[in-house]
């Protein structure tokens, strides 16, 4: 149940027997949720932290008009809302783009946790600091990238974040979020993003069809992208 | 609430909107295709290009178009 999380632990520092029973003791059964459901809305007192064990979760943002803009999805094995452990509510809102199934982690578990393995403690901190590396490389991408290039980085991200879990490889992975909830991510419209796809499939890089990405030139993908993935801290090593 | 597909025409060719999106009516769909036109020739000019040619055909259907939207009709030149 835990692997996906297990094993992104584990690509950046040892995990202990005992760390692994203590993080098995903590969580609550998994519950299923429906695609498009909004499980943390902003700004609801929280007393959980949110484990995602299969499917996409996102944080988003809206505007009055109804514009939205994802600020980050989350893939299998994610802490999605470990914030939540300090924040107390969250300023943004959790949804599943995808079916989902999540296990969620009392805080006071959480605390009990963290005081009798500091290592996970700092390993959870990890994940939090990973995750505002990725907000800044979004920012990047938004402020910065031209179309083609954010459609480019968005996959390239993705396809290594699954990777570790095993869920893609080189030639691509399944994906199955809508043109709408990309655009939603990138700041385009769904037209502007399908007119991207069509042109990123041209060249012979990507296809994006039937909820997977296939990947035909990785290396051409990563450089149109300009997709370095050091700020994902992919290195295993005391933390 | 409708399916309407975006189909966009403009200087790469014809881009079939497959997947579609779920609207209350045919002014949100208008709306929808006004955001996209305009976001198109904005990604163009920052490249220093404006192609004011192409155009987005809104479907509900099988049927004809419900909206043709010339991307020269979606920006006020001054």
């Amino acid at each position: 149940m835990i692997d996906h999380f297990l094993a992104k632990l584990r690509v950046r520092d040892e995990i202990s027997p005992e760390e692994e029973e203590a993080i098995r003791g903590m969580l609550d059964p998994p519950v299923e949720i429906p695609a498009d459901k909004t499980i943390i809305p902003a700004g609801v007192e929280l007393n959980v932290s949110t484990l995602l064990l299969d499917g996409l979760l996102c944080r988003y943002k809206d505007l009055r008009d109804g514009s939205r803009q994802i600020s980050e999805l989350h893939v299998p094995g994610d802490f999605a809302d470990l914030h939540s452990f300090t924040l107390k509510y969250l300023d943004h809102s959790v949804m599943a783009l995808t079916k989902c199934r999540i296990a969620t982690v009392r805080h006071d578990r959480l605390k009990a946790v963290i005081e009798a393995h500091p290592h996970l403690g700092r390993m959870f901190w990890f994940m939090t600091n990973l995750d505002a590396a990725i907000h800044r490389e979004w920012v990047l991408s938004l402020g910065r990238r031209s179309a083609i290039s954010r459609v480019a980085h968005l996959f390239c991200e993705t396809r290594v974040r699954l990777e570790i879990s095993g869920l893609a490889d080189r030639r691509g992975y399944e994906f199955g979020i809508t043109q709408a909830d990309l655009a939603e991510c990138l700041g385009l419209t769904p037209v502007h993003v399908n007119r991207v796809l069509k042109e990123l499939r041209e060249d012979g890089l990507v296809a994006f069809r039937g909820g997977r990405v296939h990947i035909h030139d990785l290396a051409g993908l990563e450089r149109i992208a300009e997709f370095y993935p050091a700020y994902l801290y992919l290195d295993k090593r005391p933390r | 609430m409708t399916l309407y597909r975006f189909n966009l025409y403009n200087g790469i060719g014809f881009v079939a909107d497959e997947e579609g999106r779920e609207l209350p009516d045919v002014a949100a769909a208008r709306d929808e295709a006004l955001k996209a036109v305009r976001g198109i020739i904005a990604d163009e000019v920052l490249q220093g290009r404006l192609d004011l040619n192409g155009r987005i055909e809104v479907m509900d259907g099988e049927g004809p178009p419900v909206i043709t939207l010339a991307f020269a009709e979606a920006v006020e030149i001054a």
